[in-house]
């Protein structure tokens, strides 16, 4: 462009005249004030847990101990013991446990990995056997209401699962009415542990159903196909990888859906009632028809009831083991998820 | 499907460079030798006997023609490569050989896809036997999250072949993995990397006693290294299985397969589009002298 002879070129300017200068640092006031909103908020929060469980654990550190978990109730607070109502949560949740979870897990396997299968294949063989006209009188019918069941069923699966999300949300209280109705009035089991584990059991079932079908579902269907391309079926597919990668999921919601259960006083009240009793349940479920419906929360509501001030001391107690009780279980479900859980 | 094409002159207009498998070619040389098709005339290695014959196959998802009218042979312990651009429904059509489409909600399969002298489609055929005599490799390793043996034994169990120690060993040597894992049979087949994730998958897939192994793109999610030791796998492969191959690798379709079927896809009136089958033939012919334009289009790296 230039000849040779050209002499050096002229200086190059200082580079802060090319670049804007570097803005300084400014404050951001809205920013700011959404930031000590949260914080504020966040506060509240924090500081109404502390205030709870600080005035429990001063009202009834004192009478926590182990005779208080030993003894049998009494019309004595200095005597009055929480053994009957430990005793009666734990076979409460043995008798909630064994209803709720082979039927939980049941309906999350058949709504997640059956339901929704493809029927097409299903739908034409059968259409094939009655077109040829080989299959008569009640056979024929039999085809026919299959088919009509595969027609309908996305309708009922979807049925099902709007209503189960919305089980899930029903004041706990509703399920003490049909407990009563259905367990006692109808069934005619007494007003019993038996009775109380049954209403438990319907209240945590679609609890657990979504628990066990988001982890059925966090299973990726690359390890179904995977057992289905070697020739297993469907059942063995689900039975033998997807059920045992799915088990950790499941068994933190099934923990998470206990200590729900354990907590619940209404559906007890209202099936059961609150009763004094000084026996002392067996730990044996077997039994549990033939025991007084004693729990924890039901203990504790009937002690706060009380006039006299050192029911409410004891009370606290109560609360204590109640809420550690839970924490234990809380602290299983997510040891159980952080170490079982799968990265896929 | 047999061409008379002059390899001197092909190479020189020939598109790509093409590597083609030497073992490839005496696979085919020697089934050539032992008469097993007799009308094949020219220098070019001819393909053994079919074990699969499509015959104008389908595959509809709902009201989307998703394939349509794929009409070809696939010979017996030979590679047969599916390639084409994404979406033309090559993995779609691999699904139909080991109904495997019959899992997903609405999939419908037309024409008949004959096995022997039986169709597989039809509705009176066990999908889950044929699944057994029939296995499939994914795109993505996909391993159960059990041990490396459990994932062997697991498919010999459901197959009702009994799970020793000497058939887990053989189908781990076959799959080119038993020196890698021989100390760490109970280890989680987690902790392998992905290419022995994918060979013990290949592993898993030759433990049922296949006849026939699909794999849909067994590369894609590997790095260069590990998908040249799963190719060395399959060329080895191939000797005693049929291997059909997705891939939309071209390099890999000429360096593994013997038979290369190329799929596009093709616009309906309907304002759909469809995935066709545009040519077959054997691997030399279709990179050297492809017959369609579209074929050529394609590996020449004009379009896709």
């Amino acid at each position: 462009m230039s000849t040779l002879e050209t002499p050096a070129p002229p200086p190059q300017p200082p580079v802060a005249s090319t670049v804007r200068p570097l803005a300084k640092k400014r404050a951001r006031p809205s920013e700011q004030l959404f930031k000590w909103l949260v914080v504020g908020l966040t506060a509240i929060t924090m500081a109404m847990l502390i205030w709870l469980l600080t005035s429990v654990l001063i009202r009834g550190a004192g009478s926590v101990s182990w005779a208080f978990l030993t003894d049998k109730p009494s019309s004595n607070p200095a005597k009055a013991g929480f053994n009957s109502a430990l005793r009666g949560s734990i076979v409460l949740m043995m008798v909630t446990i064994f209803f709720a979870w082979p039927i939980g897990v049941a309906a999350a396997l058949y709504l997640e990995k059956f339901a929704a299968q493809s029927a097409t294949l299903t739908e034409r063989r059968l259409r094939e056997r009655l077109a040829t006209g080989r299959v008569t009188g009640p056979g024929a019918a039999w085809t026919r209401i299959r088919l009509w069941w595969l027609r309908i069923r996305p309708r009922v699966v979807h049925l099902v699962d709007v209503n189960i999300s919305n089980l899930a949300a029903v004041p706990s209280i509703i399920y003490g009415l049909l407990g009563l109705a259905i367990f006692v009035g109808v069934m005619g089991i007494s007003k019993s542990l038996l009775a109380g584990g049954l209403t438990l059991a319907v209240l945590i079932l679609p609890i657990i159903i979504i628990a066990a079908r988001e982890a059925l579902r966090a299973v990726p269907m690359s390890i179904e196909q995977g057992a289905m391309a070697l020739g297993a079926t469907r059942w063995q597919a689900v039975r033998s990888q997807v059920f045992p990668a799915a088990l950790p999921g499941i068994l933190t919601g099934t923990i998470l859906a206990m200590s729900r259960a354990i907590g619940e006083t209404a559906p007890l009240i209202v099936v059961g009632g609150v009763v004094y009793s000084t026996a002392v349940p067996s730990l044996n479920p077997l039994e549990a028809g033939n025991e007084a419906l004693l729990a924890m929360p039901l203990q504790i509501y009937f002690w706060t009831d009380q006039p006299q001030a050192s029911f409410q001391a004891i009370a606290a107690a109560g609360i204590i083991v109640l809420l550690a009780t839970l924490l234990v279980m809380n602290l299983v479900a997510i040891i159980l998820r952080n170490r079982y859980s799968k990265r896929w | 499907m047999t061409t008379n094409v002059d390899p001197e002159k092909t190479a020189k207009d020939s598109p790509i460079e093409i590597h083609l498998a030497a073992g490839a070619a005496d696979r085919g040389a020697s089934q050539q030798a032992s008469g097993a098709q007799p009308g094949a005339t020219s220098s070019e290695p001819s393909l053994g006997p079919p074990i699969f014959r499509l015959q104008d196959m389908g595959v509809w998802y709902g009201k989307h023609h998703a394939v349509r009218g794929v009409t070809m042979d696939v010979p017996r312990n030979a590679i047969t490569a599916l390639i084409g651009p994404s979406g033309c429904g090559k993995s779609t059509a691999l699904r139909c050989l080991n109904r495997m489409n019959d899992l997903i909600p609405g999939a419908r399969v037309e024409g008949r896809v004959l096995f022997g002298d039986e169709d597989l489609l039809s509705s009176d055929v066990d999908p889950v036997d044929l699944r057994g005599r029939i296995g499939m490799v994914f795109q993505k390793p996909n391993p159960f999250p059990k041990s490396i043996k459990d994932n062997l034994e697991f498919g010999m169990k459901v197959n009702g072949i009994k799970p020793t120690a000497e058939r887990v060993e053989q189908a781990l040597v076959d799959a080119a993995l038993w020196d890698e894992v021989k100390d760490r049979l109970k280890a989680e087949a987690f902790s392998l990397s992905g290419g022995q994730q994918q060979r013990l998958c290949i592993a898993r897939a030759i433990a049922v006693e296949p006849e026939v192994i699909l794999m849909d793109e067994p590369c894609s999610a590997l790095d260069p290294i590990a998908t040249l030791a799963i190719e060395d796998l399959m060329k080895n492969l191939a000797e005693r299985y049929t291997l059909v191959v997705v891939t939309h690798n071209m390099q890999q379709a000429a360096r593994i397969s013997d038979q290369v079927a190329f799929m596009t896809v093709e616009g309906t009136a309907e304002g759909d589009r469809t995935g066709v089958l545009a040519e077959v033939g054997t691997a030399r012919q279709i990179f050297s002298a492809p017959k369609d334009p579209r074929t050529e289009a394609y590996i020449t790296g004009r379009v896709g």
